[in-house]
C-alpha cells in the first residue's frame, strides 16, 4: 500500500520537475507576430504556403532595419490542423504570450471564427489573410481585420458568371458543411434564386469522404447545367474525377478553396479541364506591385500557392502597425492599426471599412486548361 | 436518365465498393473464426496494401501498352498481396501469439495498439496528405449516356470474385484448408489430431492479409487518392460486412460485403450522403444486438 | 498515511508553485482527462466492460451545457448537474441494448454508438452548429468573478471534481456494488448464478461513467467557449482507454496517474509530436505484453 503511494508520488514529482525545469529558461526580449494555420493534416500544403508568405514578410522587414527600437520581430507559428478546437487552443497560447503583439491567421473560416473571439478577449490585433466567411467581420470585433474578399461577394460573382457566361439555368449545389463551405454555398444559392436560376438541390458532404458516386449519380439524374461546389480541394478533386467517370455533362464550378495546384494533380488534368473557379482576388502574377514578391518567394521556396500573397500582405500590415505603435503594447498596436489607410500592398491599395474588411473587393475567375489554372476575368 | 437507370447505376457503384469490403471482410472473418479475435489492425493492413501499391506503381512507372498495363496491374497486386501477407504474419507473431492465453481484453487492446502504430508509421513515412495514385489502366467506359460501368469497376468485381472462389477452393479442397476448418471448429481436438495450430493460425493471417492487400490496391486505383486514415473507416465497414454476413462464415463475408456496399450506395444516393456512415454503423450495431449470427452464420451456442 | 494526504495538497497548491500560464493549461487539461479516466475506469476497470465510445458521453455533456447556455441562458452551475444527468441517462440508454452482448462484441457496439453520436452531432446543423460547432458559450461565474480564459479557476474546479469522483469511486469499489461488479468482471456466468443482477449493475456502471463524462464535458465547454464535433472522436476514446490501462485497470489512483502521464508527456515531447500516436500504439502493445496490470493495477487471476 505504501509502496504504491510512493511510486505515485515519485512519478508525480518527476513529471512536475521536468515541467518546472522546462519553464525556467531565460527569455530573450522579443516581439512576436503570431501565425496560425494548418501546418499538419490534409491542408498542410496551403498552410505552409501561407507560413512561408508570412516568414518572407518578417524576414524582409527585419532586413530593412529595426521595426521597434531594441527588438527583432519574430514569427510565432502555430498549427491548428484545420480543427476549430485546436484553433482555439492555439489562439489561447498566442494570447497568453505577452511577446505576441498581433496575430495573422487562420486559414479556414471555421478556425478563424472561434479563434477571433479569443483574440478579441485578449484585445490584440488580428489580421486574417484568407478566411472569406462574411460573418467573421460581423461579430463587432474592433481588433479584427481582413485582407481578402468575402463570400458574400464570391458567391454572387460565381453565380453571375455561371448565369451570364455559361448560360446555366439549373444548378445543383454541394458544400462541405464547414463555416466556409456552407456559408459560400448559401451565398451562391441566395444569388441564384434572386437571379431566377433554378436550384435543384443543396447537399453537404463531409471532409475526408471519398466516395461521391452515389451523390453524383443522383445529381446526374436531375440533369443540371452546372454543379457548384463550395469546399476545399481534396474533396473537390475527387468530385471532379468521379464526375468525369460517371460521364456527367454538367459544368463544374467551385470556390477559392479549390484554387490550389494540387487540385489538378489529384483530379487529373483530364477531369479538371474546363472547370471554373472563383478566387478572392485577381491574378497575382498580373499585378505589377506583386512582381517583386513573387520573385522573392519563388526564389526562396519554389512554387507558390494561392494564399502566400495574402498572408504576406497581412503580415506586412501587422508589422506596419507595430512600427507605427512604437511600443511593445497591444493597445498601441491596435490604435496604430486604426490609423492605417490607403496602405500600398502587393494586392493593391488597402483601406479598411468599419468592420475591418479591406476595400479591395476583387473576385477573380479562373478556368483550368492544359493542366494549369488560366485567369479569365475579375470583377470589382 | 430514367429511374431504372439511376437505380442500376447506384447498384453498379455499390457492388464495386462492396467487392472491396468483401475482400477485407474475409480477413476479419477468418481470423475471428479461428481465434475469436477482432483483429483491429486488419484495416491498417488494407491501408498498407494501398500504399504498397502506390510505391510499386511509382517505382515501375506507368506503362502505355495494353500488355504492359495488365502486367503492371498483376505485378502490383502480387507485390501488395505478398507484402501484406508478410505484415500479417509479423503482427500475429509479435503482437498476438504471445497473448494467446491472455484475457480477451488485453488482446483487443494490443490490436488497437498495433492499429495505431501502423497508421502512424505510414503517416510518418508517406506524409499526412492525400497521395495520388496515377491510373495504370486507360479509362474505359461501357454503356450509354445514362448508365455505364468502367473498366476499373469490372476489374475490381472480377478480381474479388475470383479470389473468393479461390479461397473457397483452398478451404474445401486442400489439406491446409481442412486443417483450418478443423482448428476453427475445435482447436484442442485439432491439435490432438496432429495439426500444428500455430501454423494454421499463421496461414490464416497470411491469407487474410494478402486479400486485404489486394483490396487496398484496388481501392487505391479506384479512388486515385489514398490517405493513412483510410484503413480505420474502411476497416470498420468491412468488419460490419463480416458481422452482417455472419462472422466466422466465409461465404457470409462475401455476401455481407456486397450487401453492405449496396446498402451504403443506395442510402447515400436516395436518402442522404451525409448520413451514409451512420447507416453503416447502425447496421453494425443492430446486427450485433439482434442477430449476432448475421445473415449466413449458424446459431452460436454460448459455451457454458 | 501521511503520503496519502500530501499528494492532494501538492496538487492543490500547484498553481502557486508553478504559475506559468502554459503549464497551468496543461495541468488543467490533465485534470480534465483525469476526470474522464476515472469515469471510464469505472466501466472498464471495475466491471470489465470494454467501452470504445466513451468520447460520446463527453460530447453529450459538452453540447448539453452549450445548448442550455446559448439557447436558454442557463448559467454554468445549473448546466453542470444537468449535463451530468443527461450524459448519465445517455449512458444507460445506449447501454440498454448493449448489456446483453458478449465482451468483444460490446466493444464494437460501443464504438459504433460513439461514431453514430459524433456523426449525428456533425450533421444536425440546426441544433449543434454542424462541423463548425457552437460558439460563445459562457464561462462559469461566481458572484462577480468570471472564470474567463485563465486556467487556474478551472484547475481548482476540476481538482474538486476529481477528488470527489475518486472518493466516490473508491467507496463504491469497497461497497457491495463494487464487489458485485468485481464478480461480474471476473466471471459473469458464475456471478449470475449466485444472484448478481448483471443487467442492472452494468447499467449502473454505464450510467455513472456517463455522468462523470458529462461533468467533464460541461467544464470543457465552459472553458473553451466553443464546442466542435472534432474534439470528440474515436481517437479521444482510445486515448482515455489508454490512460486507464496505463494506470492500471480498476485502480482509481492509477486512472489519475495514467491521465497525468499521457497528457503531460506529449507536451514534454513536443518536438516528437508527430510520433505521439505511434508511441501510444507501441505503449499499448508493450504494456499488454509486459505489464498488463498497468502501473498501479493489481494482477488479475487469468481465466
Amino acid at each position: 500500500m505504501i509502496r504504491k503511494s510512493r511510486g505515485f508520488l515519485l512519478v508525480g514529482f518527476v513529471l512536475s520537475a521536468f515541467f518546472l525545469a522546462g519553464g525556467c529558461g531565460k527569455r530573450e526580449p522579443a516581439v512576436k507576430i503570431g501565425f496560425a494555420g494548418p501546418l499538419t493534416g490534409d491542408q498542410a500544403a496551403q498552410g505552409l504556403d501561407m507560413l512561408h508568405g508570412a516568414e518572407l514578410a518578417v524576414e524582409e522587414a527585419n532586413a530593412a532595419g529595426p521595426i521597434l527600437p531594441g527588438y527583432k520581430v519574430e514569427l510565432a507559428a502555430m498549427d491548428d490542423s484545420r480543427s476549430p478546437a485546436q484553433a482555439v487552443t492555439v489562439a489561447k497560447k498566442l494570447a497568453a504570450d505577452p511577446d505576441v503583439l498581433a496575430v495573422v491567421g487562420h486559414l479556414n473560416s471555421s478556425c478563424t471564427k472561434p479563434a477571433s473571439a479569443v483574440y478579441h478577449e485578449a484585445k490584440m490585433l488580428h489580421i486574417n489573410p484568407v478566411s472569406s466567411n462574411p460573418e467573421i467581420s460581423r461579430q463587432g470585433f474592433e481588433n479584427f481585420y481582413r485582407v481578402c474578399s468575402t463570400d458574400d461577394l464570391q458567391g454572387p460573382a460565381g453565380e453571375q458568371f455561371a448565369m451570364q457566361r455559361l448560360g446555366a439555368k439549373r444548378v445543383f449545389v454541394i458544400d462541405d458543411m464547414t463555416t466556409y463551405g456552407r456559408g459560400l454555398s448559401n451565398e451562391f444559392v441566395k444569388a441564384a434564386k434572386a437571379g431566377g436560376v433554378q436550384v435543384l438541390g443543396q447537399e453537404g458532404i463531409t471532409q475526408g469522404e471519398k466516395d461521391f458516386s452515389p451523390l453524383l449519380t443522383k445529381i446526374k439524374s436531375l440533369a443540371p447545367d452546372l454543379i457548384y461546389f463550395a469546399g476545399m480541394y481534396p474533396e473537390g478533386a475527387l468530385l471532379m474525377r468521379q464526375r468525369m467517370e460517371l460521364n456527367i455533362p454538367a459544368k463544374f464550378m467551385g470556390g477559392d478553396g479549390l484554387f490550389e495546384p494540387t487540385l489538378i494533380q489529384l483530379a487529373t488534368a483530364q477531369a479538371a479541364d474546363g472547370v471554373y473557379i472563383t478566387t478572392l482576388g485577381g491574378d497575382i502574377h498580373q499585378v505589377p506591385s506583386a512582381a517583386g514578391f513573387v520573385r522573392s518567394y519563388e526564389a526562396k521556396y519554389g512554387h507558390m500557392g494561392a494564399y502566400a500573397a495574402y498572408s504576406y500582405e497581412a503580415t506586412r500590415i501587422a508589422i506596419e502597425a507595430i512600427r507605427r505603435a512604437g511600443a511593445k503594447d497591444r493597445q498601441a498596436v491596435l490604435a496604430a492599426m486604426k490609423g492605417i489607410k490607403q496602405y500600398p500592398g502587393i494586392l493593391g491599395v488597402h483601406s479598411f471599412d468599419a468592420r475591418g474588411d479591406t476595400t479591395i473587393r476583387t473576385i477573380g475567375i479562373y478556368t483550368v486548361r492544359d493542366g494549369k489554372f488560366q485567369f479569365l476575368e475579375s470583377t470589382n | 436518365m430514367s429511374a431504372g437507370d439511376l437505380f442500376l447505376q447506384q447498384v453498379i457503384n455499390g457492388l464495386t465498393i462492396g467487392s472491396v469490403y468483401a475482400l477485407i471482410a474475409l480477413g476479419y472473418t477468418m481470423v475471428y473464426g479461428i481465434i475469436q479475435l477482432i483483429n483491429f489492425a486488419h484495416g491498417e493492413v488494407f491501408m498498407v496494401g494501398a500504399y504498397l501499391g502506390l510505391a510499386a506503381i511509382l517505382g515501375f512507372g506507368v506503362s502505355h501498352s495494353a500488355a504492359g498495363s495488365v502486367a503492371l496491374l498483376l505485378v502490383v497486386l502480387a507485390l501488395a498481396a505478398g507484402g501484406c501477407s508478410f505484415l500479417g504474419l509479423m503482427i500475429e507473431r509479435v503482437a498476438y501469439r504471445p497473448l494467446r492465453r491472455a484475457p480477451k481484453l488485453s488482446v483487443l487492446i494490443t490490436a488497437i495498439g498495433v492499429s495505431f502504430f501502423l497508421q502512424n508509421a505510414v503517416m510518418l513515412s508517406f506524409g499526412p496528405l492525400d497521395r495520388y495514385i496515377p491510373p495504370i489502366l486507360p479509362v474505359v467506359r461501357w454503356g450509354n449516356g445514362s448508365v455505364g460501368v468502367t473498366l476499373m469497376q469490372v476489374i475490381i468485381f472480377a478480381v474479388s470474385v475470383s479470389l473468393m472462389v479461390g479461397l473457397q477452393l483452398v478451404i474445401y479442397a486442400t489439406p491446409m484448408g481442412r486443417a483450418m476448418r478443423a482448428t476453427a471448429q475445435d482447436p484442442l481436438a485439432a491439435r490432438l489430431m496432429g495439426i500444428s495450430v500455430d501454423k494454421v493460425i499463421a496461414v490464416t493471417f497470411a491469407i487474410g492479409s494478402a486479400l486485404a492487400g489486394v483490396g487496398g490496391v484496388l481501392f487505391g486505383l479506384y479512388y486515385s487518392t489514398i490517405n493513412f486514415h483510410d484503413g480505420y473507416l474502411t476497416g470498420l465497414k468491412a468488419f460490419t460486412a463480416a458481422v452482417l454476413g455472419g462472422i466466422g462464415n466465409i461465404p457470409g463475408a462475401m455476401v455481407g460485403g456486397l450487401v453492405l456496399g449496396l446498402l451504403e450506395g443506395l442510402s447515400a444516393g436516395y436518402f442522404s450522403t451525409q448520413w451514409k456512415n451512420v447507416v453503416t454503423f447502425l447496421i453494425l450495431v443492430l446486427v450485433l444486438l439482434f442477430r449476432p449470427r448475421g445473415l449466413l452464420g449458424e446459431r452460436v451456442a454460448e459455451r457454458v | 498515511m501521511k503520503l496519502k494526504y500530501l499528494l492532494p495538497v501538492f496538487f492543490l497548491l500547484l498553481p502557486f508553485i508553478d504559475s506559468n500560464p502554459y503549464h497551468m493549461d496543461v495541468f488543467t487539461t490533465a485534470a480534465l482527462y483525469a476526470l474522464l479516466a476515472l469515469g471510464l475506469n469505472l466501466i472498464v476497470g471495475f466491471v470489465g466492460l470494454l467501452h470504445l465510445g466513451y468520447a460520446a458521453f463527453f460530447a453529450i455533456g459538452a453540447y448539453t451545457y452549450a445548448l442550455l447556455n446559448l439557447r436558454l441562458g442557463y448559467p454554468f452551475w445549473v448546466g453542470l448537474p444537468i449535463s451530468a444527468v443527461t450524459a448519465g441517462i445517455a449512458g444507460v440508454l445506449l447501454g440498454l441494448p448493449a448489456v446483453r452482448v458478449r465482451g468483444d462484441y460490446l466493444a464494437i457496439v460501443t464504438l459504433g454508438f460513439g461514431e453514430i453520436v459524433r456523426i449525428a452531432v456533425t450533421n444536425c446543423e440546426r441544433w449543434t452548429g454542424g462541423p463548425n460547432g457552437l460558439l460563445g458559450i459562457a464561462h462559469p461565474t461566481i458572484g462577480s468573478f468570471n472564470f474567463g480564459v485563465d486556467s487556474r479557476p478551472y484547475y481548482w474546479l476540476l481538482f474538486i471534481l476529481v477528488e470527489a469522483t475518486a472518493w466516490v469511486c473508491a467507496r463504491l469499489r469497497r461497497s457491495r456494488i463494487g464487489l458485485a461488479w468485481g464478480a461480474l468482471r471476473e466471471d459473469e456466468l458464475a456471478a449470475r448464478c449466485i444472484g448478481v443482477d448483471a443487467t442492472r449493475l452494468k447499467l449502473l456502471a454505464l450510467g455513472l461513467g456517463g455522468a462523470i463524462a458529462g461533468l467533464a464535458g460541461c467544464v470543457f465547454a465552459a472553458k473553451q467557449g466553443t464546442v466542435t464535433p472534432d474534439s470528440f472522436d474515436f481517437i479521444l476514446s482510445v486515448m482515455i482507454l489508454a490512460m486507464v490501462i496505463l494506470g492500471g485497470l480498476g485502480s482509481v489512483r492509477g486512472a489519475i496517474l495514467g491521465a497525468a502521464v499521457l497528457s503531460i508527456a506529449p507536451e514534454l515531447l513536443r518536438s516528437f509530436s508527430s510520433y505521439r500516436m505511434l508511441l501510444f500504439g507501441v505503449m499499448m502493445i508493450v504494456l499488454m505484453r509486459v505489464r498488463p496490470q498497468g502501473l498501479l493495477g493489481r494482477r488479475h487471476v487469468a481465466p
